[in-house]
Formats: structure tokens, C-alpha cells, sequence
């Protein structure tokens, strides 16, 4: 690694001065959370913000007391610190009883040892896991001027908004979190802003080289779920090339709000197809007010990925997804 | 120290290695430049960062100063930001049971126990380990007793190579700890994270079962 | 096997009970040495610069900036050292061809000018510590001329492609003539002419990486003219031979030491280029070099399984004899030719009317080499896959169409034993073949189907020269001295029970020296299965040769000693000696979102005489995930744009982890055929072999569609199914 120096910080905003302090020198930095995913884009000289080399400054966010915590607020909302743990979020009760598919996308990520120490506010802003970016090529999401998969290797890549960038978002946290409605909690030189988790995320025909609003100098600070509906279940189903340590091919949050057997609203998030979340309006919008049958949804499933647009290897995302969204329906619903 | 050295026909590199590991810092910072190819030896515990010629100053590498305990011992050591837990560990406190397998956190070769939990060595900083405990496989055995997990390894042939076996055990360790009777896909569960490329995988479940008193089926011969 | 043969495979005193492995100890407690633990005085670190193109030629290249940087200590080029890499291309090392070494005109070099592949060494350096030689490779100015390069394996044969080697991109033999392997056994064209039906299909296998647990390096130093090398390989003695003759050395001038590697699958039973690279590094600096390569580094710049594609055609009577065998087929070389590219599989089948053409093909991806079974599973899996379609379109059970078309013993052909009939009967049983086999393929309803498949084999089992000695001194302490290092099946600890065994002795009584070419003798080293049949064989040898100075001169008294040496080099008088084993695999596939899971895995293997229980089964296990992992996940993807892999390490190779595997169930059927240590065969081996073709033909049985692809992904299927 190239030679770098750590800064602990004790309170965000002090995290958010550092940054901008190093950066002011004329350095470039990183904020660290876990890490496991910075190191290694540091040991490989690979930009973790466009633009930037290798990170001068770390500014360490782990030594903020209190940006740990899971806490459930008045009437059930869900709080979560930006440095929990994937390990925690998996197995805090509550939130596996209540937001299940929050539960289960963040034990679905990686390994033990990488949910032990990596974080809810890392594995949201996690770069991509192209393998044009993660092997050094020059792209949009490095600072560069194309897209590599574009007319090139892209089995693994978007079915859904892409272009001119078409990677996959990696994380499993977003669309559980988006589909649960959940809010982010944004802290840096300007102040705070919070805003709704769809909306964090961004489009590369809005901005190629970032995945998310964060500005320079910024952190996901944490987020709030609202409190489901009695009578809500969630789950999350991810499809991945093994069993475990690898991102979604395709994945899905699924979310129902029932009234019995009758569906009264839905929400279907997919993960592995788009460059953001992916939503499915349309659907939730079929099975609102609905019995979820097999028939229902098959069909539902199917009208989710018609206006997929594959590239030129990836074609079987399309059957893969309406699989996934139409199985995980019948499980979930029951 | 290889046990079957006990006749006295220890090599060369036996001897710098005893020599190396408890006094010798080396391999990293770039400000301690010396001529001749005998370095200056000098403690683990801080040392001066010092250039010696003119010609060959480097600007000064950030250091901090981190006190951490190791398989129970308190250390207090000068690291530079830059290195890796696991390169504090191999390199500057003579602990080369955990091994680098891709330094890249994607074969777990280099897993430790931090604050009880298996984690990458190779993929978290050492500055981050202030204040924090860390347990290597050199940290399982007491007064000279291996662990009942490792006494199984031997016994089940989990080791083939050996190279990915630290990991496997750090991972089984915090798994029985929490969890003294774990099913075989609880095994499989906790030691996703640990690959062994000799594939030895049902003898490593077969072995942690084994330890936690359970059996698992299998391997007939 | 009569019960005779049966009673006389009881476990004898030593041999045939588990025993413990030697150092597992060692391995458990974080003592182990492996090279990369142990750290010298003065002790410099290497890193080494790759090429980012897959062709190119240096115009020139400036060390400068590097050589200034503070902390270097020695900067090496092609410019400052033309070294041959001698093992590295054409059958090279001592213990497969010296004579053909010599002869090569697509020499090998330590940096070689022009690059042909990404990730080829072109320069090293040596600094006081690993972060200054990262730094140093980015200071080390090169001026590229791209060159047009070729990734594909029968364009590399068109005429206009691009030129890779001034002959062309067909590999050179050992005679420096391009040529194809193969060969014509018996009347094809007759054998043709006598089918009912003939059918005709394409195969291919992708590349995959032996991928070690431990990233290679190499410790060099100097002392005076003779060079100390600590590095990780499978045979101590070649790997001395070959780097002295590179460096101009005699033998005796290196001294190799290797107590413990991480993982040895092939194609480190000599020497490797960052020896050399460390060993120059060291004389320049004067220091001891520790080269170290990243998980990269050695993805790229070692070696891996050749890919293939093959083009078979077969010809069958009506009752399922098959009557001709032409297989075409192409294997992936990268641009040296370190082996042969040869394909097994059809040899294991009795049709006598057989045309095999292999064309060893360069190319600009990455080096082929060994890989545990190197001509063996990607031999098998087409040939298997085809006949097992041949049965079902016959609508015979491939388990009888397998029965009637092995290749038995005949007058000609003559085994020193045979049992794959044995094999494939057991197989049938403990797997309970007919409950799992759906003799309509994709029969299963609903999207999960299971399904059931089966291959078998037959793999060498050969004797040959290896050495050992033995000593003994006054206390009746024994001392084994073999050139192995252990690199997983636990050769150290089958060495000293037959030691134990033949002295008539306790295991405790035997201690083993190993690993260190100043205190061991030659040793045939750890590859090609060989350890526990010919220095085994070479151990027993010893302790007769013992006990017979024992008896003729009683024991030794005081400091004295009696030591035997023995290098036999036995044969079997032209019977072929092979190891057998039939593997039955059951899959669940999920045909609507392409899941392939193994529920079921019966391997049932004849190796002679089981020496040490444990360690065999876990060979065989350990291997048949391997042969999991490459029916299933492994291959390096490349951009044929620029000719960039793209999937290099464990990530994105999607190797197996612990909840990918099903627990293989190893039955072994034992024997004694007079040969080897006590009849021990071939086990390190043999447990790769079937698993691509078990596993593919299986996914048939489950889901009603050949996959002639390796790997079998998710992908593949959806796209097969569509």
C-alpha cells in the first residue's frame, strides 16, 4: 500500500472536518467504516471516489461512539447507526422479526468474517464489483470516459437503466432498505439531510460516475425504517454463482402487507439488474388488493421484466428474474 | 522450531528465525535505510525511524502508537497506518501462523479473532486494533496444551497442505464458543468464509464435530 | 476378489492403519514454516513487474527512477540477465526430459522480449521493504509496441493469425517440429463403415488454475558460490537440478529447502522462474531476497489446466458396441508449451478403431500446465459425456453401455490387475443407481429435478526410479532421509509407516528428514501420484537392504551408525499397472433459475493397497471437489478486445467454499498385485478424474439437456433452456 495516514475521528462532525481539512491540503481521502472493501481498492490502486488516487487520509469513522447502534424508537421505527455491523443487523431479534428482509440481505452478504467487521453504511455506498473497474480499467466509475462492458464481457451486468454505465449495484442492504421504505440520514459541510432511501441512489444517465448522492466529504450518517403493518412479512432471496462471498446475480426484496390471504399492498425491489435498486411499480401495483396465486404470480412476474433490455450476454437475467420475483412471491406469500 | 530438530540438525534458517521473530524488525518503513546487509536490530516496542545518509531520506511514513492485546498479552506497539493487522501480526510480532492467501479478503487464510469474532486480518488496518483484543492460532493452545479443536484436527486429518488450517480453526474456535453443539450445516455456515483449495471440507466439518462432541456422517472408507 | 485376495488386504502392524500424520502438529499450531514465515537477517523484499499486454515488445525500458528510489537495493531486467527459464517450456525439469530441455528453440527466458501473455514477468526489484519494490515497479519506464495478439484456439491456427512464435502458433515438440499428438490405433475408417449410427459433437473445457492456498515466493541467498533457495515446491531435487543448470551451477552448488507448501497440484515438481528471479535478485544486492507474488501475480503468471475444445466422433452398432473413436481436438497452450496438451479418456473405453489428433495451440492468454490429472478431466468429460448421450439414444442404462464398451483385458493388452468392473458394480449398489437414475431424463415434474449420472476410469499406476535412505544407530533409533515435503497427502508420514513396517519396527522408533536437498536424497518428487509408489518403493528397499547389514553385523555400537541407500527402479514386464474408480452423481437442478446442487456423491476407487486410511479417503474426496469445482464454477473469462482476464482469483473464479460441497462417500476397493509398496497405487490423482464428467452427466439425467460447455453454470443453463 501506499503510504497513508488514519485519522480517528470522535464525532461525525469532526470526521467531516478532517475530510474536508485533507482535502483542502491537497489530499486525497477516504472515509473508512469496516474497510473491507476500502483496503482493497487501496492495495490495488483503484479510485474509490472518481478521481481520486490512492487516499493520502483515512478518516476513521469507528471511533464515533454511538454510530453503532440499533435502536427502535417510538411506534417501532428502526434506527440504524451507519457502523452496525452486518453481523449485528443479522442477528438483532427485532429487527429479524420485524424487517426480515433487511435481516436477510445483510446475513446474505459475504462471509462471517466480512459481516463481522463490515458496515450498513459500507455495503450501501460499496463501489462496483464490474470486473472492468475492479481490474483497473480507465471507466466512468474510475473517472474515466466509457464503459468497458458496453459491447464487451457483460454477463453480470444491467437488465434495467443502464447506460451509459452499466454495472449492477452491489449492494443487498439497498433494495431490502428501499423496499421497507426506509430514509437516510446524509451529515456533511452543509449540514444534514435526509431524504428517501430510492432517492440516494442514482442513475449513470444522471451522474456516471457516482452510485449514490453522497458528495465529497459527506457520510451516511444512518438510517430509519418505518415500522411495518401488522401483517406485513418480508424476505429477501438473493441468487448468486455459489453459495456464499459473491453478489447478486439477480436478487429480490419482497415485502407484503397482508390482510389474510389477500395481498393489500406489495413492494418487489430487485437487486443484481439495475445500477440502482430496481422497482417494480407496475407489479406491486397488479398485486395490490389481490390473492396471490401461482397464476398471478407468474404473471405479474412476467410483466416485471418486460421492458427488460438485455445486452448482448446477459440475457439470462431476464427468465432468471421473473423466476426469482415470481418464486419468491409464492414463498412469501404462503 | 520444527519438534523433529531435537537431534540438533537445525538449518540455518532455524536459528535466524528464533533470532528474527522475537527481536527482528524488518521489511517495512522505509526511514530505517541501512548500508550493509546486516540491519540494526532493534525492539518491536518503537523504535527511532531515523534515515541514515542523506541520500536516502524518504518522507517520514504516518506512525501511531496502538496498545492491543495479543492472545491475551498486552502489547504496545509504534505502527505505521498503512499496515494490515495481519502484517503487524506476521511481520513485527513474529505471529506467522495466520497466513496471507490473497491479501484481498477472499480466501480467509489470514483469519484472526478480533474481539472474539473471526475477521480478515489482511483487510483491516492495525491503528484500527487500538484498545481491541486479537486471538491468532499461536493463541489456542494454554500452558503448552493444544485446544480439545485442534487436538481433532490432528486426529480427523483437517490439515492436507495446512495453509488454509489457521483460518479454519480461528473460524471453528469463536463458532463452538458461541455455539458448543452446532449442526454440520452450522459448521459449513460459520467457516463459509474459509476456503481450502485441497477441498478437505467434510474432514474439517468432521473434525470441528467432532471436537463439539457431536459426529457427523460420512467418509466411510 | 476371491476371498483369498480379500484376506490378504487385512491392515498389516503399520500399513493400513490410520496413523496420524507426522507433522500435524505442526500444521495445527501456526508452527509450520512455510516460505513466506521465515525471515532472515538483511532479508530484502521483491516484488515483480507483469506485463499489461497480452503482446508486446519492449522497444525500451528505463530503470532509473526505480534504481533511485531510497531502499532499492538491485533492479533486473531482460536487458540486464538472459536467463533460460529451462522447466518452463518444453517438457522441462530433469525428471521428464533434460535432452528435450536442451534442444528447444521457443526458449523460455526469466524476462523475455517479447511478452506474450498479461501478467508475464518483465522486471524485479529488491528494496529494503515490500511497499518501496511496490513502489519502485511504478518508477520503471517501458516503451510498448502493442503487437496484434490471439486468444482463441482455432483462430491461432488460421494462417493470418497473428504470429506468436516465428513458426507459427502450432507448439513444437520435443524434435522442434510443429505437430499434433494422437495417433491411429487399428481401421477407423473400417470401424466407421461397420456402425449403425455414428454421432458427431463439440466439447469444450475452460481453463482453471491450480490455485494453491499459498501464493508462491522464493528465499534466495548466497553463500559464496553455492545458492540457498527456500521456495514452495513439489520436489526438492528437481527443483535444484533445474535451477542449477539455469544458473550455470552444478547441483551441489543449491541447496533447496521446502519443509512445508502450501498446496502442490501440479507443475511444481522443479523449478519456477521467481527462483531465479530471487536467486539473481540476491547476488545483485548481495542480501537475501524474499520475492513475493500477489494473489495476482500468481494467478496469472503460474499456470493451470489447458482448455480445450474437441470435436469427437463415434460409431455404434445397433446393441451398443461402439466400433470407432475419431476425436479432433484443440488444447490452449498460452505462448509456452511447459506440456503437452494431451487429452485421456478414450483410452479407458475398448473400441480398438481409434484416431486421436491434439493440436497443442499457443495463444496469448496465460501459461497451461499440470494440474493434478493434467490430460485427465477435461480428456474425460467429452468423451464420457458422449458416450453416456450414445446410451440414452440406444435407450440403454449408461452403467451397462459403459460395462460392455470399458476396455477389459485382452491377450494384447494385459493388467497386472483389474477391478473396474468391481468398481463400477459397487458404485452401482452403495449409490442404489436404479432408484436414482430417471431413465427419462428431465422427467422430474415441478422446476426441482434430480437426476443421476456416472462416469469411470482407468489412470497409470506406474513404477518407476526414486531413492531413499535409511539409518540406524545404537539406540535403534531409525532416521528415513526422502526428498519429499509434504504437500497435503502426508508423504512424510507414508514413508515412515513403511519404513515402520518393513523394519518390523513402531512408527516412534522412525524419525523422517525431509525437505532439503543437502540431507535427502534424489526423490522422484510429489506429482504424477508417484511419491508413495516409487520412493515408497525405494523406503522398503532401504530397510531390507538394512535389516540385511543388521543381520549380517549386528546392531551398532556407540556412535555408529548403519545406513542403506537404495534407488530400485523397478518395471512390470510390460503389464499396464492402472488404478480404477467409477463415481455415481446425483444433482438437483432448478431448471427455472439454473441451480445445480450434488446431493449425492458415491467415488469408488481401486488403489491397490490402502497404506494410511484417512489421508487416502480425504485424497480422493478433496480431488472430486476439485473436479465440482471445475464442472460447476471455475474458468478465467478474457476480453477478446484487448486481450485483459478479467476473472482472475478466488472471487472471480467462484471457488467451492464450504457450503458448496456435498459430502463424498469413498469406497476403496483394495488389492495387491505383487507391484509397489506392498501393492500401493496411484490416490493423489485419481479422485479428479470423473468428477466433470459424474457431474455433467448427471445434470443430463436431470434436466434432459447435454451441457458440452465446462463450467456448467447458471448461465449456461438458462441459455440451454431457453
Amino acid at each position: 500500500m501506499k503510504t497513508l495516514a488514519n485519522r480517528n475521528a470522535r464525532t461525525l462532525q469532526e470526521a467531516v472536518q478532517l475530510a474536508q481539512a485533507a482535502r483542502q491540503a491537497g489530499q486525497s481521502v477516504s472515509f473508512a467504516g469496516g474497510g473491507t472493501d476500502l483496503l482493497q481498492l487501496v492495495k490495488d490502486r483503484i479510485p474509490n471516489r472518481p478521481g481520486s488516487g490512492a487516499p493520502d487520509v483515512l478518516v476513521n469513522l469507528k471511533t464515533i461512539p454511538g454510530m453503532d447502534a440499533v435502536a427502535v424508537g417510538r411506534g417501532g421505527a428502526l434506527t440504524v447507526g451507519g457502523l452496525v455491523s452486518l453481523s449485528a443487523l443479522a442477528a438483532d431479534a427485532w429487527v429479524r422479526e420485524r424487517f426480515t428482509a433487511v435481516a436477510e440481505a445483510a446475513e446474505s452478504v459475504g462471509t462471517p468474517q466480512i459481516r463481522n467487521v463490515g458496515t450498513v453504511a459500507g455495503n450501501l455506498v460499496q463501489r462496483p464489483w464490474c470486473w472492468y473497474y475492479r481490474n483497473g480499467f480507465p471507466c466512468y466509475k474510475a473517472g474515466g470516459d466509457r464503459c468497458f462492458s458496453a459491447g464487451g464481457e457483460n454477463q453480470l451486468h444491467a437488465i434495467f437503466g443502464g447506460g451509459p454505465s452499466y454495472i449492477v449495484h452491489p449492494s443487498d442492504l439497498a433494495p431490502a432498505l428501499v423496499a421497507m421504505g426506509a430514509s437516510f440520514r446524509v451529515v456533511g459541510p452543509g449540514g444534514e439531510r435526509t431524504m428517501p432511501a430510492a432517492d440516494f441512489f442514482v442513475l449513470p444517465r444522471v451522474d456516471v460516475e457516482h452510485e449514490n448522492v453522497l458528495a465529497d466529504d459527506e457520510v451516511l450518517a444512518s438510517v430509519e425504517i418505518p415500522p411495518p403493518d401488522a401483517g406485513t412479512r418480508s424476505t429477501y432471496r438473493k441468487i448468486m454463482d455459489r453459495e456464499a462471498w459473491t453478489h447478486a446475480t439477480v436478487s429480490a426484496a419482497v415485502l407484503l402487507d397482508m390482510d389474510g390471504d389477500v395481498c393489500r399492498e406489495a413492494r418487489i425491489v430487485l437487486g443484481g439488474v439495475a445500477p440502482v435498486p430496481w422497482r417494480v411499480p407496475e407489479v406491486e401495483r397488479l398485486l395490490a388488493g389481490q390473492r396471490i396465486t401461482p397464476e398471478l404470480a407468474s404473471g405479474v412476474a412476467a410483466t416485471a421484466v418486460a421492458d427488460a433490455r438485455p445486452l448482448a450476454k446477459n440475457a439470462y437475467k431476464v427468465p432468471l428474474t421473473r423466476g426469482v420475483i415470481e418464486r419468491t412471491l409464492m414463498a412469501l406469500a404462503g | 522450531m520444527d519438534r523433529k530438530d531435537k537431534k540438533g540438525t537445525a538449518s540455518v534458517s532455524d536459528a535466524a528465525t528464533e533470532l528474527s521473530r522475537r527481536d527482528f524488525l524488518e521489511g517495512t518503513g522505509a526511514a530505517l535505510v541501512v548500508a550493509g546487509t546486516t540491519p540494526a536490530i532493534a525492539s518491536a516496542e518503537g523504535r527511532a525511524a531515523t534515515a541514515t545518509t542523506p541520500a536516502q531520506q524518504a518522507p517520514p511514513v504516518p506512525t501511531t502508537a496502538i496498545t492491543l492485546t495479543v492472545n491475551g498479552t498486552r502489547r504496545s506497539v509504534q505502527v505505521e497506518d498503512r499496515w494490515t493487522l495481519n502484517e503487524l501480526l506476521r511481520d513485527h510480532l513474529g505471529l506467522t501462523g495466520s497466513k496471507i492467501g490473497c491479501d484481498r479478503g477472499e480466501c480467509g487464510a489470514c483469519t484472526v479473532l478480533l474481539d472474539g469474532v473471526p475477521a480478515y486480518s489482511c483487510s483491516t488496518l492495525a491503528v484500527w486494533a487500538d484498545g481491541r483484543s486479537v486471538q491468532t492460532v499461536e493463541g489456542l493452545e494454554s500452558d503448552g496444551e493444544i485446544s480439545v479443536l485442534q487436538q481433532a484436527f490432528m486426529d480427523h486429518n483437517a490439515p492436507q497442505c495446512g495453509f488454509c488450517t489457521p483460518g479454519q480453526l480461528m473460524s471453528a474456535t469463536a463458532l463452538l464458543e458461541r455455539n458448543p453443539s452446532p449442526s454440520a450445516q452450522q459448521v459449513r455456515q460459520a467457516l463459509a468464509g474459509n476456503l481450502c483449495r485441497c477441498s478437505n471440507y467434510n474432514a474439517i466439518v468432521e473434525a470441528v464435530m467432532a471436537a463439539a462432541g457431536t459426529s457427523a456422517p460420512g467418509g466411510s472408507i | 476378489m476371491s476371498p483369498q485376495q480379500e484376506a490378504q488386504i487385512r491392515p498389516m502392524d503399520t500399513v493400513g492403519r490410520d496413523t496420524p500424520r507426522i507433522d500435524a502438529y505442526e500444521r495445527v499450531t501456526g508452527r509450520a514454516e512455510y516460505t513466506r514465515d521465515i525471515t532472515v537477517p538483511g532479508m530484502l523484499y521483491a516484488r515483480v513487474l507483469r506485463s499489461p499486454h497480452p503482446h508486446a515488445r519492449i522497444r525500451s525500458i528505463d530503470t532509473s527512477r526505480a534504481e533511485a528510489l531510497p531502499g532499492v537495493r538491485a533492479v533486473i531486467t531482460h536487458e540486464t540477465h538472459q536467463i533460460v527459464y529451462g522447466s518452463g517450456s518444453i517438457a522441462g525439469g530433469r525428471q521428464y526430459s533434460d535432452a528435450a530441455k536442451d534442444i528447444t528453440v521457443h526458449k523460455r527466458y526469466m524476462f523475455d522480449n517479447p511478452v506474450k501473455h498479461v501478467g508475464q514477468p518483465v522486471a524485479a526489484v529488491a528494496a529494503t521493504d515490500r511497499y518501496i519494490a511496490e513502489e519502485a515497479l511504478e518508477l520503471i519506464d517501458i516503451d510498448w509496441e502493442e503487437l496484434p495478439f490471439v486468444l482463441d484456439v482455432e483462430e491461432a491456427l488460421q494462417p493470418d493469425a497473428p504470429r506468436i512464435w516465428p513458426e507459427g502458433n502450432l507448439g513444437l515438440d520435443a524434435r522442434n517440429e510443429p505437430r499434433a499428438s494422437g495417433g491411429v490405433s487399428g481401421d477407423p475408417e473400417a470401424g466407421f463403415g461397420a456402425a449403425d449410427r455414428v454421432f458427431t459433437d463439440r466439447y469444450t473445457t475452460a481453463f482453471v488454475q491450480d490455485a494453491q492456498m499459498e501464493p508462491r515466493s522464493a528465499l534466495a541467498w548466497w553463500e559464496g558460490d553455492k545458492l540457498v533457495l527456500h521456495t514452495p515446491t513439489q520436489g526438492i531435487s528437481n527443483c535444484r537440478h533445474d535451477n542449477a543448470k539455469d544458473l550455470g551451477l552444478e547441483d551441489h552448488q543449491v541447496q533447496v529447502i521446502c519443509k512445508y507448501m502450501g498446496g502442490g497440484f501440479g507443475d511444481k515438481n522443479g523449478s519456477y522462474y521467481f527462483d531465479l528471479i530471487a536467486a539473481t535478485l540476491s547476488k545483485e544486492a548481495d542480501a537475501p531476497v524474499l520475492v513475493e507474488l500477489t494473489r495476482k501475480d500468481d494467478w496469472l503468471g503460474t499456470h493451470g489446466r489447458w482448455h480445450t475444445v474437441q470435436d469427437l466422433e463415434v460409431g455404434v452398432t445397433a446393441d451398443g458396441t461402439v466400433t470407432a473413436i475419431r476425436l479432433q481436438a484443440h488444447s490452449g497452450m498460452g505462448p509456452y508449451l511447459r506440456r503437452s496438451g494431451g487429452l485421456s479418456g478414450i483410452n479407458a473405453y475398448a473400441c480398438p478403431n481409434v484416431e486421436r489428433t491434439i493440436y497443442p495451440v499457443h495463444t496469448n492468454r496465460m501459461v497451461s500446465g499440470n494440474f493434478r490429472g493434467p490430460s485427465e478431466p477435461q480428456g474425460y468429460f467429452p468423451i464420457q459425456s458422449m458416450m453416456d448421450g450414445i446410451a440414452y439414444e440406444l435407450g440403454m442404462d449408461p452403467v451397462d453401455f459403459a460395462l460392455k464398451n470399458m476396455l477389459r483385458p485382452t491377450d494384447q493388452i494385459r493388467f497386472t490387475n483389474y477391478t473396474l468392473d468391481e468398481c463400477i458394480e459397487r458404485g452401482r449398489d452403495l449409490f442404489d443407481w436404479s432408484s436414482r437414475w430417471r431413465p427419462q431424463p428431465g422427467s422430474d415434474p415441478g422446476p426441482i429435478k434430480r437426476g443421476s449420472g456416472m462416469s469411470f476410469m482407468m489412470f497409470r499406476a506406474g513404477i518407476g526410479a526414486s531413492s531413499a535412505v535409511l539409518r540406524v544407530d545404537a539406540e535403534g533409533q531409525y532416521t528415513l532421509f526422502v526428498g519429499v515435503t509434504d504437500i497435503g497427502p502426508g508423504a512424510k508420514t507414508t514413508m515412515a509407516m513403511l519404513a515402520a513396517e518393513e523394519l518390523g519396527v513402531p512408527l516412534g522408533r522412525v524419525d523422517v528428514v525431509w525437505g532439503d536437498t543437502d540431507r535427502c536424497p534424489y526423490s522422484v518428487g510429489e506429482s504424477g501420484s508417484r511419491t508413495t509408489m516409487m520412493t515408497g518403493f525405494a523406503v522398503i528397499e532401504a530397510a531390507r537392504d538394512l535389516k540385511g547389514q543388521m543381520a549380517a553385523r549386528g546392531m551398532p555400537r556407540g556412535d555408529d551408525v548403519l545406513i542403506a541407500s537404495a534407488t530400485p527402479n523397478p518395471n512390470t514386464a510390460g503389464m499396464r499397472r492402472m488404478c480404477f474408480a467409477a463415481h455415481f452423481v446425483e444433482v438437483e437442478a432448478d431448471v427455472q433459475l439454473g441451480h445445480v446442487r450434488v446431493t449425492k456423491y458415491v467415488a469408488v476407487h481401486e488403489s491397490g493397497r490402502i497404506l494410511n486410511p484417512r489421508p487416502a479417503r480425504d485424497q480422493i474426496r478433496g480431488a472430486a471437489i476439485q473436479g465440482i469445482g471445475q464442472a460447476l464454477h471455475e474458468e478465467l473469462l478474457y476480453d477478446p478486445r484487448n486481450g485483459q482476464p478479467l476473472t482472475a482469483g478466488y472471487y472471480g473464479a467462484r471457488h467451492v467454499t464450504h457450503l458448496d460441497v456435498p459430502e463424498v462417500e469413498v469406497t476403496f476397493v483394495q488389492t495387491d498385485d505383487g507391484y509397489g509398496p506392498y501393492g500401493a497405487k496411484t490416490v493423489g490423482e485419481a479422485g479428479i478424474i470423473l468428477g466433470p464428467s459424474a457431474v455433467a452427466n448427471a445434470i443430463y439425467n436431470a434436466i434432459g439437456v447435454r451441457m458440452k460447455s465446462l463450467p456448467i453454470t447458471r448461465q449456461r443453463i438458462l441459455e440451454a433452456l431457453a
